[in-house]
């Protein structure tokens, strides 16, 4: 077997420089008028800055866990897009600037920070010791660095071993993200508690945690997928994403979006099953009037449909149809955090406020421009992948 | 998705690679996992084995009969501990058959090789786990003979089982899993019967041999049937490996009993099913392959693999707890956290310290692949992992009814001697099933090992046809 060895970088003209331009601009127009927004209306602004941030957040933390997955297991799938998860987990240091005003609107975003109120209910009382701005802040920071040092070292080992090929690199690697999922599991565990769950502070699931990380694992696969075609333009990427690339691709998608349904079902049955007021409440807020309507797209287009599209072996083999797919789960799963985070500021109306959408185009945009930043800075392949080899096998 | 190509192609790959020993022929492969069955003399340790193994099902045979003719009232169990040793134990091998499925039908779609070894032997653990399992709910029951009418069917006393309850799910998933385990194993052994067949030397074993393997003649078309038949059976497998388990977890989860009642549950139980069937598997293995100089066959890879797939399990089940026990706090509901607080720290932390003990702590020396190459130490660490897993369903089924909402209601459950026999006898029954197995029928599938004998790529080709149905 030959080591494959091509060095493919991206051209000034390729079609994703463009993409990345016109990110930029649709990112900072989003992100102005988003701050429009905060002088109107403060509470819709910090409810509408936090959707947006969890979306792309969830693509990055998503592409970090499939990083590692693919450290540890190999696999051609994960050599053709382990450029795209390292440029994808390189955006972490700008996530963590654009949480800064998550962490200045705590009083906006969570109930539990008011005094007068935990004052009159016991049970926030009683959760207390961890639900308070410091410990939530400390908490904040120590995921962030947590998610920094994994992210920056698995990147700069990566580049290291572009330009030389050593063994030890990969076990290195693959030791790396075996502490990694570990840790990768515990702190974005938390850090959904602490970000959404508490948005209703007396909702709890322990299953949470999980959900969120499938949804995660999703949002990255079909990220990757979408980018792949973008790639794909020219000619010299395009021969590394076969149909049997699409393929496992797809696979990966389809097997995240059965996890994701699975999780949703089970929380579901469990909670409307047992009925108890502190848990059945966030269900019926979710299924009264325009959120009753969304919670069945739910389960039609975030599963029903993409479940019966994606089993279909034609479409995961053409990557353009695959593509189609990716960016509808992509939009699914924008849906899914609406509607997982929205219903706590309003309640009663499921339409979503023009905030909703600047914020996420204002953070999408700035975020994807660092993303093709990072990605044109290096090959577009990881050189000396170990399992780059079966990509032409 | 292999996993080795290019880990061993840089020579970084931590274990010797092979899953079959070098040297290996089809001739060989054939004659070394045949003559197991077919030799005229049955070695020595196997009569003393399946001595042990009937000791132990007469013991299971005294403690039905008791429970037959007194009633559930010799157990220790009474309300508000109304379910005990014998979900317990029923959660439990349901778990331990968890594996068999997984390897032979989760394992061929995601075209691992290293399965094909010890998938036979998986999937008759599976069989026999699940005949362990089945049984104590309908022992539970009390009177089991009336077990038919857990069945929606037209009857005169127009009863309608509850649809709304998982306790029914069970029923249909348990018999649908056990069916279809049955079918997929049975299916994967007719061209090996029909090797038998033709490899034996008198008349009984032509015969029964040759009614077992339905005629198989190996022709092409038979060949082409097989692949796809196997295929479907693998996809059909897929989801009752999921489904069964998470319905048990549902027959908890669904209550509002605390500690039961938790999202987690689904995930957190199938992961601790795969996690103590890969220990079963592994008990198991290890004696077998050496007493019957199986070495090359079930190689120290394979062994490695079974232990990351421990590993990795367990690790979900730690999330679990840590999981269970953290929102235990954070509901913030005083029944939660007492439940948490009396397993941590009440009456039952010695059980649950035991079970962190032997599920988080002790499995977790299988980061080193010093020790997952030590075969003793493995041998030890899948027991330990199978104590502990009983341990956790201990903890979850009778810590969490012992303590009733009505401190006045609250229980201490202690078994009695016919709880226990019925556990160590339901063993018996396990290995009594397993040594007539490994005896008559052939415990690694002959047709499959002789694919991946070098050389024999065409046939690999043919195995590797799941592509097609994906």
């Amino acid at each position: 077997m030959e080591v494959v060895a091509s060095n493919v970088t991206l051209d000034a003209e390729h079609p994703i420089l463009r993409l990345q331009r016109n990110a930029l601009i649709a990112g900072v127009a989003g992100l102005a008028l988003t701050a429009v927004g905060f002088f109107v209306t403060p509470d819709q602004f910090f409810r509408s800055y936090l959707l947006g941030f969890m979306y792309w957040f969830g693509i990055a933390l998503g592409s970090m866990a499939i990083l590692m997955i693919h450290h540890i297991a190999g696999g051609a799938w994960g050599a053709v897009i382990r450029r795209m998860l390292e440029s994808s987990i390189g955006t972490i240091p700008v996530l963590a600037v654009l949480f800064i005003p998550v962490a200045l609107g705590t009083h906006h975003l969570y109930e539990w920070t008011h005094a007068d109120v935990v004052a009159k209910d016991a049970v926030l009382q009683a959760k207390q010791a961890y639900l308070n701005v410091p410990f939530f802040l400390v908490r904040a920071v120590l995921y962030f660095v947590v998610w920094f040092a994994v992210a920056s070292l698995l990147r700069r080992w990566s580049l290291e071993q572009d330009r030389e090929l050593d063994p030890r690199g990969i076990v290195r690697m693959e030791l790396m993200s075996r502490g990694g999922l570990v840790l990768y599991g515990i702190t974005v565990t938390f850090a959904v508690v602490d970000w959404v769950m508490s948005l209703e502070p007396h909702w709890f699931s322990t299953v949470f945690g999980l959900l969120l990380m499938a949804g995660q694992g999703l949002a990255a696969f079909a990220f990757c997928v979408a980018v792949s075609t973008v790639l794909s333009r020219r000619e010299s990427v395009a021969r590394f994403f076969g149909p049997a690339q699409y393929h496992d691709l797809g696979n990966f998608m389809l097997a995240f979006t059965m996890i994701w349904a699975y999780l949703s079902f089970s929380q579901l049955l469990i909670i409307w099953s047992g009925n108890l007021p502190e848990e059945t409440a966030w269900y019926f807020t979710r299924s009264q009037g325009g959120w009753k309507v969304i919670g069945y797209s739910l389960i039609f287009l975030h599963f029903a449909v993409p479940f019966a599209v994606l089993l279909q072996r034609k479409i995961k083999r053409t990557g353009s149809k695959l593509a189609l797919v990716a960016l509808w789960l992509l939009f699914m799963r924008f849906v899914d955090l609406y509607w997982l985070v929205a219903p706590s500021l309003h309640p009663t109306s499921a339409l979503p406020h023009w905030l909703d959408f600047t914020a996420v185009i204002g953070i999408g945009g700035v975020w994807l421009w660092f993303f093709v930043g990072r990605l044109a800075q290096n090959p577009v392949l990881a050189l000396n992948d170990p399992s780059l080899p079966e990509v032409e096998a | 998705m292999s996993v080795e190509t290019g880990r061993e192609y840089y020579g970084v790959s931590q274990v010797p690679p092979e899953i079959i020993g070098p040297g290996q022929t089809f001739e060989t492969v054939t004659d070394r996992i045949s003559q197991v069955v077919l030799t005229r003399e049955t070695p020595k340790g196997w009569f003393i084995g399946l001595g042990i193994a009937l000791m132990l099902l007469m013991v299971f045979i005294m403690s039905v009969s008791m429970l037959l003719a007194y009633g559930t009232g010799i157990w220790g169990l009474n309300i508000p501990v109304g379910w005990a040793f014998d979900i317990v134990n029923f959660v439990w091998w349901v778990g331990i058959a968890h594996a068999g499925t997984l390897i032979s039908a989760i394992l061929l779609l995601l075209r691992q090789k290293w399965r094909t070894s010890i998938n036979r032997f998986a999937e008759a653990m599976t069989l026999f786990a699940v005949s362990c399992a089945g049984l104590y709910p309908l022992m539970h029951l009390g009177r089991p003979w009336l077990a038919y009418w857990l069945l929606p069917y037209p009857n005169t006393m127009g009863m309608w089982p509850n649809f709304r309850s998982p306790l029914l799910f069970d029923v249909f998933a348990v018999s649908t899993y056990a069916s279809v385990s049955f079918l997929f194993w049975f299916t994967g052994l007719i061209p090996d019967l029909a090797t038998l067949r033709d490899r034996s030397q008198n008349f009984f074993g032509r015969t029964i041999y040759g009614i077992l393997a339905l005629g198989w003649r190996g022709s092409a078309r038979h060949w082409e049937r097989y692949e796809t038949a196997y295929l479907l059976l693998a996809g059909l497998s897929t989801p009752l490996v999921v489904s069964v388990h998470t319905i048990v977890s549902f027959d908890f989860a669904v209550s509002v009993i605390p500690g039961w009642h938790a999202t987690i549950f689904p995930p957190y139980f199938v992961a601790g099913a795969i996690f103590s069937g890969f220990a079963m598997v592994v008990t198991l293995s290890i004696p077998i392959r050496k007493y019957y100089d199986l070495e090359d066959f079930i190689t120290l890879k394979h062994l490695d693999n079974m232990a990351r797939v421990m590993l990795a399990t367990g690790l979900i089940v730690a999330y679990g707890y840590m999981m269970e026990a953290f929102m235990g706090w954070y509901s913030g509901n005083t029944y939660e956290r007492y439940m948490v607080y009396a397993r941590i720290f009440g009456h039952f932390a010695p059980a649950y310290w035991a079970l962190i003990l032997c599920n988080i702590i002790i499995p977790q020396m299988l980061w080193f692949k010093k020790v997952r190459a030590n075969l003793a130490a493995l041998w030890v660490i899948s027991l330990v992992v199978n104590v502990g897993m009983w341990l956790e369903r201990y903890v979850i089924v009778v810590t969490s009814l012992s303590r009733d909402f009505l401190p006045s209601s609250w229980f201490r459950f202690v078994p009695t001697f016919w709880d226990w026999s019925t556990f160590i006898g339901t063993m018996g029954l396990f290995l009594t099933l397993l040594f007539l197995f490994i005896r008559v029928l052939p415990m690694i599938s002959i047709f499959e090992m002789r694919t991946l004998v070098p050389g024999a790529e065409l046939k690999e080709e043919l195995h590797e046809a799941p592509e097609a149905s994906r």
